[in-house]
């Protein structure tokens, strides 16, 4: 087995300005989904991020704020799972509840470092 | 998943959230509430996605009244805004704001502030549903078929006018009271209407009105003042027509007339509720327009078939509403009651005379009447005819399509 990062991109609700229904509606998918990859022993962990932004940049460290870019790329959360291989995850990846939002599921396998 | 949340937990939440608040601070900070509220079910959806809390509505509260707190801080802060909290902020404690019947105190003064003779019927409704119901601007477009910009330019006009006329967040005065009320009956009225006859193709929609409206006529019938003889025909009424939403329309969304529709799908639970508001109704003295059209839809419901249908009975009720609002509608509906009891002199009479202008976009329905009455007559090309005009004024595709389909069983019978 191995550790993957499931990495949300875009699809942020502030943004989209869903009704109070529909953010209901989809919290009740990922509730579902999460207790789905819980009960079959696959999720590590995870969390959902805030989506104001602050980078440093350059040697000269250059703070700045967001936004930046389009919403379409800021990372609103992740999952870890484990998994045989990136190809699960992918399959695993199918419930993600926000592909209509416009939302992206960025899989990353975890580097393991070998003594 | 035992702890599954409550249907529409998060609109009918906001609302309350939003009309507390708003009895906080005051109706000027709306904007400012609202993306508060708002804001708060984003994180709740994101909180929740791992972990539901046990109690979820307790959860928002509290976020809801460290919320508020935040907010206070905010719009102190704010320059020159300092005088006005102190218009907003009532002499009640925040806390005791949260109370069941406080809440629902704040939402009924929500409601009459949305049906404030200075708004624009058609805000009205659009600010109810926003204000009260938890809709998004994209959720009333839907819900009212109509542009999304058309709903955010109502909304802002809404707004504007209740800032315009320094509407306060309070009950009307006992002067007012009754136009007030009235009028807030017709708001919730009009509002199921929208869904019980409208033909919008999402069922969700149309079920989400109906159910709005029975909530709303709920909550005044909860306050003793305001219950009345019309108050609860008018539940009995929204009962009675929700009974049969679901058999309106088929699997296919295709319209199914009452004449064939499925009776035993009728919800029954619903017309008991029904008839004992009727019941109530009665105990006081105002009759309304509810009375009567309560009535008949309780005669349609006793009908085992629509063969047993009691027109006679339909008849009188109908020609008792037109004495008592006279309308070119009521007097449609005359012609089609007379039609089924075959008093086709009496039927040609009336639609002869039939201000047809009056029936606007609804037009169809005077050459629908038309062309089944030639039917019934045994003249199936004349009604063929005046189907076809009937196709010609109905906009609506699923109304078309029922016209067609009916028009093609005439065709069929002229042929034998």
């Amino acid at each position: 087995m191995k550790d993957f990062m499931m990495i949300f991109i875009g699809a942020d609700y502030q943004q989209l300005g869903l009704s109070p229904e529909e953010l209901q509606g989809r919290m009740g998918k990922w509730f579902a989904w999460g207790q789905k990859m819980e009960s079959q022993g696959i999720l590590k962990g995870g969390e959902a991020l805030v989506p104001n932004i602050k980078r440093v940049i350059g040697k000269d460290r250059t703070v700045s704020d967001g936004p930046f870019a389009d919403i379409k790329e800021i990372v609103g959360g992740y999952y870890t799972v484990s998994a045989e291989s990136a190809d699960a995850v992918v399959k695993i990846a199918q419930d993600y509840p926000d592909y209509d939002l416009g939302g992206t599921v960025e899989i990353r396998e975890i580097m393991v470092f070998d003594q | 998943m035992e702890n599954k949340i409550v249907d529409h937990l998060f609109r009918h939440h906001y609302g309350k959230m939003v009309a507390i608040l708003v009895r906080y601070f005051g109706l000027s900070h709306i904007e400012t509430i609202e993306d508060a509220v708002q804001d708060t079910f984003i994180k709740a959806t994101l909180q929740w996605r791992k972990q539901l809390p046990d109690n979820p509505e307790a959860w928002l509260t509290k976020v809801a009244k460290n919320r508020t707190i935040d907010l206070l801080r905010s719009i102190k802060s704010e320059k020159n805004r300092a005088d006005k909290i102190a218009t907003g902020t009532s002499s009640i404690e925040l806390n005791d704001l949260f109370l069941d019947h406080e809440i629902a105190d704040s939402q009924l003064r929500m409601i009459f502030v949305a049906c404030h003779p200075r708004l624009k019927p058609h805000e009205q409704i659009a600010f109810a549903l926003k204000t009260i119901s938890g809709f998004s601007t994209k959720e009333i477009a839907a819900a009212l078929l109509t542009k999304e910009d058309t709903i955010t330019k109502r909304l802002n006009r809404a707004k504007q006018a209740i800032v315009k006329n320094n509407i306060q967040f309070d009950f009307p005065s006992p002067n007012e009271a009754q136009d007030r009320l009235a009028r807030v009956m017709e708001v919730v009225y009009l509002t199921f209407n929208e869904g019980f006859h409208s033909t919008n193709k999402d069922k969700l929609i149309r079920e989400d009105l109906c159910g709005e409206s029975i909530r709303l006529c709920k909550l005044l019938l909860k306050k003793e003042k305001f219950r009345s003889g019309s108050l609860y025909a008018l539940f009995a009424l929204l009962c009675f027509h929700a009974a049969r939403l679901e058999s309106k329309t088929n699997d296919a969304n295709e319209i199914v007339d009452i004449r064939e529709q499925d009776r035993s799908k009728w919800f029954f639970p619903l017309i008991q509720i029904g008839n004992g508001s009727m019941n109530k109704a009665m105990e006081y003295d105002d009759v309304s327009i509810y009375h009567y059209e309560a009535a008949i839809a309780a005669e349609h419901i006793k009908a085992k078939t629509f063969e047993e249908t009691n027109w006679e009975r339909i008849l009188n009720w109908y020609t008792e509403l037109q004495e008592l609002q006279p309308s070119t509608f009521h007097l449609l509906n005359i012609a089609i009651v007379n039609l089924q009891l075959n008093n086709f002199e009496v039927v040609k009479d009336i639609l002869e005379k039939l201000p047809i202008s009056d029936l606007e976009q609804r037009e169809y329905l005077y050459y629908g009447c038309y062309a089944e009455y030639y039917a019934k007559r045994g003249d199936l090309v004349l009604a063929v005819a005046h189907l076809d005009t009937t196709i010609k004024k109905t906009s609506n595709r699923q109304e078309r399509a029922y016209l067609e389909k009916k028009k093609l069983k005439f065709e069929m019978q002229s042929q034998i």
